[in-house]
Formats: structure tokens, C-alpha cells, sequence
């Protein structure tokens, strides 16, 4: 029982990371219509902005945070205007391509400025609370917190601003929503610089738990579409609630089928998804585009 | 010299291979697939296990082929019921539980330890003879296969595909039933990765599950875009130019002697990613393509 | 094409009339460096691509081995087998090379070896993998590195050594990690232990506290890991951070001033780190350390790969001599183990043992990353280092000798 809970809290703590660039790739399949594969080298990205903003001497911890996110958003903004932006009218394969390349780049100049070698955030160790075999990480609750926040203020945007309201309406039925005369451009801009934030600030918690290297988002792809497709296309909600359930049925899994196999289950309960509801959980069925 | 450069080729026609499949699943009809290297994996293992059992060569191949298609069968069916963005990491996600799966079952496959002394090729042979023999045979296949591709496209069944490409609504409305035929281009594709497979395995002779990551997917992604959709030619010339930037790198060094050679990794990164956005902005029907991407 | 091929040999006669003035070609023996210069391997492959440059600048200082001079030609495997297949070609085909020396990767070395075999070309590498013994079937193919398996059984003598009873294992999802911790269990159990946990864990995970659970679940004295140097960051400091207080016998590529510096001296404090060492109290270690550092700036010690590349060249060198001028490769190759096993003189350079053999001595080069007593299969058994980690620092507490092997 002990074993369950420890496992339950890892899988809900790396669901959590997952759910800020499944949020973002939501948000972009939505309203953009293609998978954006240069998510997790933006991720990627965000982390070592951080970690420069550490060396080059930033006082606190959060303030290189931030900054990594306003580089995120910038650089996200940037893909958009010069690449993706062009293709608005291409084939959706076409825009994929794109970001696989645009991620590719990424990838390259970070490998070239920053070296192949492996940093961590100098970040304080502190031992698990133990409850009585039953262990909690208090970095993992900062982590936690800090999605959760971050994912909390997303949302009330979404559903408060004019803009997230209007957002929304684009991901959910673009041709209705240019009819009731929402301009789309300044909007993109704005989905753009959040898509870019989101993924840097999973990039940096990523980077808390673990390590930043040049590969660190790349591997995180996966799991976020997963989660993306579990909880349906364009609904926030559903991605952030795909990513925490993935998680947690990885963990949960690993008892069974061993921990080489819990990425497949990842795939495996998509697809189960998909073959059930093809539109996700909290998705409509779209047949036709 | 001579060797080299047909082993070049060699590399290069097994990504034609894999190109002209891929461009049969996309560029006819429209299907997104981002597992092409499962069937590719599933091919090489295949054939490299029968073989290890002493199975002749040729029935191994064919047998590589036929594995790999009936594994298309499920991805078939899932690529009916999904919309093109879900069926691109469907497929993608395919392709790494295959992955896994190979890797992990070492009983079979012996994992990560990797699978050595696959039986090569014209054994009998050596040296240039033995190179021109793979080559010239690899060639007989993939021209064997583009000009039945080229025939399947001017037939019935081809105008159909492209029915279904551009409109399924209306071929549905006319009574006929798309999914027959979608899963039969799936099949057909990665019946040509899987003989691709065979040929990489015994030519390399040590297959490892590292060597059918996604990025082998992209790769022949990346084939179609420069050659162009839809194009036979152009599968052919987009492997080649995928391998002039693959292998090219070893000869920059002469070129530009000031960049460190550890660097040469990401510039080639660099180089590639660079030239998939730059194709896909401003030439994405690539050289030979009809249509765009 | 015909042109062409036509326009390549003339300009390649060119540039080899030009290359080697006053030289015929016969008097030369063409080496192949195949190294991984990027990829995986590349914290090794540029100083292991050094040191066989430096090395072969010593034999030809020398007056040249059995008459002739060396030329060296480089190439990158980028630590992929298909990569480094093509760069093989290359090297065989165009550069008509003789030797192949330095690949690093197992799935590297297994590529490449059926194309030297089948050229006849002797072929040196730094690789672990039991399977590569195995597959040398022409005796073409040495090894300057522990196998796998041999570290396992280090691993197994220090943890006997040091009265532990519950090894757990973890082990990196690839055939080093895996060779590693698989050796282990092999001598553990051999000698009558059992280990009482082991998880195997796929690489490029963000975390790996569920995967430590399984084995810290069995309540270890210590544990083995074949694991690297980022998921060992990982792992490492969520084991701190549970509080357990099992000791850890770790490889050296993961258990590094890296990790230190990663970690902090409180969580590295009392890791057991344990990597092949060169032999440097032997002399040809100390003139290669010394050379090493002049051309790179960096010690020897940093790079244990290194010591061995420059081993092979001067095994080869010294068998070249032995065998005499205008020797074909496999009259060399079987002069090998000639002059780097016992009996014989020790000699400690490339000089000193060519000078022997002038007076037909029998000597026994003593290299600068091991004794280079090759066994039956080819392989070289260097000795390993024991280290500790005391207050941020590696502190070597013992060495062991592992006997030259029966089985692998």
C-alpha cells in the first residue's frame, strides 16, 4: 500500500511537468492545427535560459525563472511569425515538418553554445518527509506548486480575459468565430508568446528534477502528445488532466509490466482512448476537417 | 573508391525504399505516417533471425516483407478511424512500443546486447565485385518497385487512392468503401520498408533497437520533402541529397578546417533542420514534386 | 563515371607522389583512426584520436617500424554502427588502410569487425561487450579494455572485500550497463551470494524514484550499478533524498568529478567508484602522460581511452618490427602477442623494444594502460582502481588484478 502511494505521488508530480507543454501543444493543435514538435526543444530552451540567467549572476532563483519564461514566449513568438505563420494555409504535414526542423536548430545552437556536458540548477538538497514509508519530496511539492500556479493562472485567463475567451472560441470552431468578427493576428501573437512560456516553464521544472542536457525536452514529446490526445484536442483541461492521468497509470504500471514497458503504456491508453472516443475525454468527434 | 561509393549508394537506395513507401502511404493517399521505422525494424529483425536460423536469404526477404505488412494491419485500421494530426503520433507512438518491444524481449532479439553475424550478403563474392553485387541487386529491387508503384498509380485502383486522397466524403457518398483500400496502401508501404529492413540488416550485419529511433522516421520524411511528394524520381534524389548531408559532413573538414570536428554533430543538426524549414517555406513540392506538402 | 574514377586515381597518384616525396608506397603502413569523435563517445574520441597521432609521430621519430614509415588517416564513427560502417568503407576503400584502430562503442566495434575481417585487417578497439570475443573468429581483432563482464567481477571482489552481503543491482537499459551489472551477478552468485534486487531502467527519464523503489524495497547493503553519468545524477540525489543508507559501487565514467560537482560532497560522500586505470607507474605511462598533456593540456588520467589507443599503435609498431620488413598484415598480426605478452624483456617504449629486437631479443611491452598480456580471444586485462569518495574528493584505496581470463 505504502508502494502504491509513493508510486501514485511520482506519477502525479512528472504528470504535472507534462501537463504545462501538453497545455501548450493543445492550445496550438486547437487553433493552429498541427502537432508542434519544436514544443520540446523549446522546453529544452527554457531550461538553459534559466540556467544562463543562474550563471550570469540572477539574484533569486524565480527571477531566472522568469526570465526564462519571457525567453520562451519570445522565441515561440519568433517560430510563429517567421515560419508557421506561412504555412497557416499549407497542409498540416507541412507545418509538423517545420517544427521538426525548427527543433532540430534549437537543439544545434544550444549543443554549440552551451557544450554536450550535463548541468544541474544549484538548488538546495533537502531530505523526503516520511510518512511512514510514504515519502514526499519537498522540492517536488515546489515543483507541483509551481505548475499547478502557472497552470491556475492559464486557465483564468483562458476563461476570463476577452482574449482567452476569444482563444477558446478560435480552438473550438475557427470559422464561427471569424464570423462573430474575432480578428485572429493579434491573437496568434498572444497563443504564441503563451505556447512559448508554457513550454519553458516545463523545461525549467523538468530541469529541476532531473538534468538539463541538450536532449531534455526532445524525450518529453511523446508523453505530452499522449497526454494531449487522451484529453482531446483544443481542451485545456483535457490536456492537464491527460498529462496527471498518464503519469499516474505509467507509475501505476511499473509493478506489472516493469519500468521499461510503462512508456508503452502511455501509447497503449491513448490508443484505448482513441478506439472508444475518438475525440479524447473531453473532446468532440471531428471526423471531417 | 569504387566500394565506397556503391556503399553509399547501397545506404542511399534502401532510403529510397523507404521513401517510395512512404511516399505511396502520403503522397497517394494522404495517410500520415510517423512509425515508418517500425516497419523498417520489424523487416531487418525479421530477415536477420530467419537468416541466423539458416533460412535462405530470398525467403527471408520475402518473409521480412510480409511481417511487416501485417503489422500494418492494426495501424491501418486506427488510421480509419482517426483524424490526420492524431494518426501522425498514432503512428509515432507505434513506432517506439515496436521499438521497445524488441528491445525488450531479448529472448527473441537478444535486446540491447544486439543481434551480430547476420549473414551478409553474395558472401560468396568480395571486394568491388561483392559491392557492385549488393548494389546493382538493392537497384534491381527499388526500380522493380518504383515502376509497380508507377503502374498501381495509373490503374484503377491508383485513381481510386487518389479519390480517396482528395476526396472522401464523395467516395464514400458513391457507395465505395475507403478503408479497404486505405489499409492496403498501408500494407503495401510497409510490406517495401520491411525488404528495406532486409537489406540494411545484412548489410550492416549487427542490428541494435537503437537504430530504429523516430529520427529514422524523419529522415525519410525528410527524403520525400526535398525529392518531392508523390514523385518516384524524387524519393530517389531526396535519399541521395539526405545522404549527401548525412555523409558529407565527414568532408567538410577539408573544407572549413577551423571547425572543431566535435561540433560536426550539431552543425549537421543544424544543417538538417535548417533545410527542412527552408524547403517546406519555399519549395514544398521539392524538386520533382507535383504537389506541394 | 568512367572519367571520373579516371580523374580520382590520377589526382589520388598526385597526392600521394606529392605526400610521401622520395618514399615508394610499399615502404609505408597505412593506419585507419576510427574514433568517436561526436556522439556518445566524444568526451573520448578526440583525445583517443590524439593519442594515436602522437603515437605514431614516435614510431616514425624512431626510424619507422619493420622499415616503414606509418601514415594515420581519421574518421568518425559519431558512435553509430551505420555511420561508422560507411566511415570503415571509406577507410578500407579509399584510404586502403591496413589496420583499424580506437572504435569505442560495442555496436560500433560489431559493425565494423566483419569488414576488417573480411579485408584482413587487424582491427584494435576499446569496446566491452563479451559477444565481440565471440565473433573474432580470425584473431584479427584486440581488446585494450576490461570487458564487461570483468568489471562485473571487480565490482563483485570489492564488494566481498568490503563484507557486504545484499547487493541490489540497477542497470542503464544498454549492453554496458547491462554488461556490467549482468557480470556482477555472474560472480556474485558464483562465489555462493545472491543479490537480493536489481531494476533495469530505460535512459532519458526525467526520474527514477519509482525504479530505485523496487531495488531500496529489498532493503540493500549496497548497490551495483552499469549506469552513466545524467541518470546517475538523477537517481543519486532522489536516493538522498529518501534517506536510505546503502552504499553504492558504481563505474568510473558515473561516479566522476562531474557527479561531484553536480551533487555536492554531503550526497557523493562514501561512493564506491571503480574504472580501469593505465598503469602509471610504469614508464611508458609516464612518457605518454607526459606527451599527452604537451599536446592536449590535459593529463592522461582524464581520458583512459587515450592511453590505450596509444597502446595500440606501439603494440602494432613493436609487431611490425618483430615480423620484419615487407611482413604482410597477418604476419604481424600473429607477432602480437609476441611482443606484448611474457616471457620476455619488459620494455616500456617503442625505441627501447626495437632496439631489443635488433639483437633478437624476445621482449614483452609493458603499455601504458596495461600489462597488454593478451589472452586467447585478444583481450587485454587492465588493472582497476578503487576509489572512494571522501569530502568531494576521489580517494584511490586499492587496485585490483583481475587473472588473465580462462572463459571471457
Amino acid at each position: 500500500m505504502v508502494g502504491f502511494f509513493n508510486l501514485l505521488i511520482n506519477g502525479l508530480i512528472e504528470g504535472l511537468i507534462i501537463a504545462l507543454p501538453a497545455l501548450s501543444l493543445t492550445l496550438v493543435m486547437g487553433i493552429n492545427r498541427f502537432p508542434n514538435a519544436s514544443a520540446g526543444d523549446t522546453m529544452t530552451f527554457g531550461a538553459y535560459a534559466a540556467l544562463g540567467l543562474q550563471y550570469a549572476g540572477v539574484a533569486f532563483f524565480s527571477f531566472a525563472v522568469m526570465g526564462s519564461l519571457i525567453a520562451g514566449a519570445l522565441l515561440s513568438w519568433l517560430c510563429y511569425r517567421l515560419v508557421f505563420q506561412r504555412l497557416s494555409r499549407a497542409p498540416m504535414v507541412a507545418s509538423l515538418i517545420a517544427a521538426i526542423g525548427i527543433g532540430f536548430m534549437i537543439r544545434s545552437v544550444i549543443g554549440l553554445v552551451a557544450g554536450h556536458d550535463l548541468h544541474t540548477f544549484s538548488l538546495p538538497l533537502v531530505r523526503a518527509w516520511n510518512f511512514d514509508g510514504i515519502r514526499v519530496l519537498p522540492t517536488d511539492l515546489a515543483i507541483a506548486g509551481v505548475a499547478l500556479a502557472l497552470l491556475i493562472l492559464v486557465f483564468c485567463w483562458l476563461k476570463l480575459s476577452p482574449s482567452g475567451r476569444q482563444l477558446r472560441a478560435i480552438a473550438d470552431n475557427p470559422d464561427l468565430a471569424k464570423l462573430s468578427g474575432i480578428r485572429p493576428q493579434r491573437l496568434m501573437g498572444m497563443l504564441w508568446l503563451l505556447s512559448g512560456a508554457l513550454c519553458a516553464s516545463g523545461g525549467v521544472l523538468l530541469g529541476m528534477k532531473a538534468v538539463v542536457m541538450p536532449e531534455l525536452g526532445w524525450e518529453m514529446l511523446l508523453p505530452a502528445f499522449a497526454a494531449m490526445i487522451l484529453g482531446g484536442i483544443g481542451q485545456p483541461l483535457g490536456a492537464v488532466v491527460g498529462a496527471v492521468l498518464m503519469g499516474i497509470a505509467q507509475e501505476l504500471s511499473i509493478p506489472i509490466v516493469g519500468p521499461s514497458y510503462k512508456i508503452a503504456v502511455a501509447f497503449v491508453v491513448m490508443l484505448l482512448v482513441l478506439m472508444v472516443r475518438p475525440g479524447g475525454l473531453f473532446g468532440h468527434v471531428e471526423k471531417v476537417r | 573508391m569504387d566500394a565506397y561509393l556503391l556503399a553509399i549508394g547501397t545506404i542511399v537506395l534502401i532510403y529510397a525504399l523507404l521513401a517510395i513507401g512512404l511516399n505511396l502511404q502520403y503522397g497517394e493517399t494522404g495517410l500520415i505516417n510517423f512509425g515508418h521505422v517500425a516497419f523498417f525494424a520489424l523487416g531487418a529483425y525479421t530477415s536477420a533471425l530467419l537468416a541466423l536460423k539458416g533460412w535462405p536469404l530470398p525467403l527471408s526477404f520475402l518473409a521480412a516483407g510480409a511481417i511487416a505488412a501485417f503489422s500494418a494491419v492494426p495501424l491501418g485500421f486506427a488510421a480509419l478511424r482517426l483524424r490526420d494530426d492524431y494518426l501522425a503520433i498514432v503512428t509515432l507512438g507505434f513506432s517506439e512500443t515496436v521499438r521497445l518491444v524488441i528491445q525488450q524481449e531479448e529472448w527473441l532479439t537478444r535486446g540491447v546486447q544486439g543481434l551480430p553475424g547476420i549473414p551478409g550478403l553474395f558472401t560468396s563474392l568480395a571486394g568491388t565485385p561483392r559491392a557492385w553485387a549488393i548494389f546493382l541487386t538493392l537497384l534491381a529491387v527499388t526500380a522493380l518497385a518504383a515502376y509497380a508503384i508507377s503502374l498501381l498509380q495509373r490503374s484503377p485502383f491508383g485513381r481510386m487512392l487518389r479519390a480517396i486522397r482528395d476526396n472522401e466524403p464523395a467516395v464514400e457518398a458513391l457507395g465505395k468503401n475507403p478503408s479497404g483500400f486505405k489499409i492496403r496502401v498501408f500494407m503495401l508501404g510497409a510490406a517495401l520498408a520491411g525488404i528495406a529492413g532486409a537489406f540494411y540488416a545484412h548489410f550492416i550485419t549487427f542490428l541494435t533497437p537503437e537504430q530504429f529511433i523516430p529520427l529514422v522516421t524523419f529522415y525519410v520524411w525528410m527524403s520525400i520533402i526535398l525529392g518531392g511528394i508523390g514523385s518516384l524520381r524524387g524519393a530517389l534524389l531526396g535519399s541521395t541529397l539526405l545522404m549527401f548531408f548525412l555523409e558529407g559532413s565527414r568532408f567538410i573538414r577539408d573544407i572549413l578546417p577551423g571547425v572543431a570536428e566535435v561540433q560536426m554533430a550539431n552543425i549537421r543538426l543544424a544543417m538538417i533542420g535548417l533545410a527542412l524549414v527552408l524547403f517546406v517555406l519555399y519549395r514544398p513540392q521539392g524538386l520533382f514534386g507535383k504537389r506541394p506538402v | 563515371m568512367h572519367s571520373s574514377r579516371l580523374i580520382l586515381t590520377a589526382t589520388a597518384m598526385a597526392a600521394a607522389m606529392c605526400a610521401a616525396p622520395g618514399l615508394a608506397q610499399a615502404q609505408e603502413f597505412r593506419i585507419g583512426a576510427l574514433n568517436p569523435v561526436t556522439g556518445a563517445g566524444s568526451p573520448y574520441g578526440p583525445g583517443m584520436q590524439k593519442a594515436i597521432l602522437l603515437a605514431v609521430d614516435e614510431v616514425n621519430a624512431a626510424g619507422g617500424a619493420g622499415g616503414r614509415k606509418l601514415v594515420v588517416f581519421t574518421e568518425d564513427t559519431q558512435t553509430q554502427p551505420q555511420a561508422a560502417v560507411l566511415a570503415a568503407k571509406k577507410l578500407i576503400e579509399v584510404n586502403k588502410v591496413q589496420a583499424i584502430l580506437g572504435t569505442w562503442s560495442s555496436g560500433v566495434t560489431l559493425a565494423v569487425m566483419p569488414l576488417t575481417d573480411a579485408a584482413g585487417l587487424i582491427q584494435m578497439n576499446v569496446s566491452g561487450a563479451p559477444a565481440i570475443s565471440v565473433e573474432d573468429k580470425k584473431d584479427l581483432v584486440w581488446r585494450f579494455q576490461a570487458t564487461n563482464d570483468r568489471f562485473g567481477q571487480a565490482f563483485a571482489e570489492i564488494a566481498k572485500k568490503r563484507n557486504f552481503t545484499r547487493p541490489g543491482t540497477m542497470a542503464f537499459n544498454n549492453a554496458s550497463g547491462r554488461g556490467n551489472t549482468d557480470g556482477f551477478t555472474k560472480a556474485w552468485t558464483a562465489g555462493g551470494g545472491k543479490v537480493v534486487g536489481s531494476v533495469v531502467y530505460e535512459p532519458n527519464r526525467p526520474s527514477y524514484r519509482s525504479e530505485l523503489q523496487q531495488v531500496l524495497g529489498e532493503k540493500p547493503d549496497v548497490i551495483v550499478t552499469g549506469s552513466y553519468l545524467p541518470d546517475t545524477t538523477i537517481f543519486l540525489r532522489e536516493w538522498y533524498q529518501s534517506g536510505e543508507k546503502n552504499k553504492w559501487i558504481m563505474p568510473g565514467w558515473a561516479a566522476n568529478p562531474e557527479l561531484i560537482k553536480a551533487l555536492g560532497p554531503e550526497v557523493t560522500e562514501g561512493l564506491i567508484s571503480v574504472d580501469t586505470v593505465s598503469s602509471e607507474t610504469a614508464p611508458s605511462y609516464k612518457n605518454f602522460d607526459a606527451a599527452y598533456l604537451k599536446a592536449t593540456g590535459k593529463p592522461a588520467s582524464s581520458n583512459v581511452y587515450a592511453a590505450m589507443t596509444y597502446d595500440m599503435v606501439i603494440s602494432l609498431a613493436l609487431a611490425m618490427e618483430a615480423a620484419g620488413p615487407n611482413a604482410n598484415v597477418e604476419q604481424i598480426n600473429s607477432k602480437i602477442r609476441d611482443v606484448s605478452n611474457a616471457p620476455g624483456t619488459k620494455v616500456y617504449s617503442f625505441a627501447e623494444g626495437k632496439s631489443l629486437l635488433g639483437r633478437k631479443q624476445k621482449i614483452d611491452y609493458d603499455g601504458a594502460s596495461s600489462k597488454l598480456d593478451f589472452d586467447k580471444f585478444g583481450d587485454a586485462s587492465p588493472d582497476f582502481g578503487v576509489y572512494v569518495i571522501e569530502k568531494g574528493q576521489l580517494v584511490r584505496k586499492e587496485m585490483i588484478s583481475l587473472k588473465p581470463a580462462s572463459g571471457n
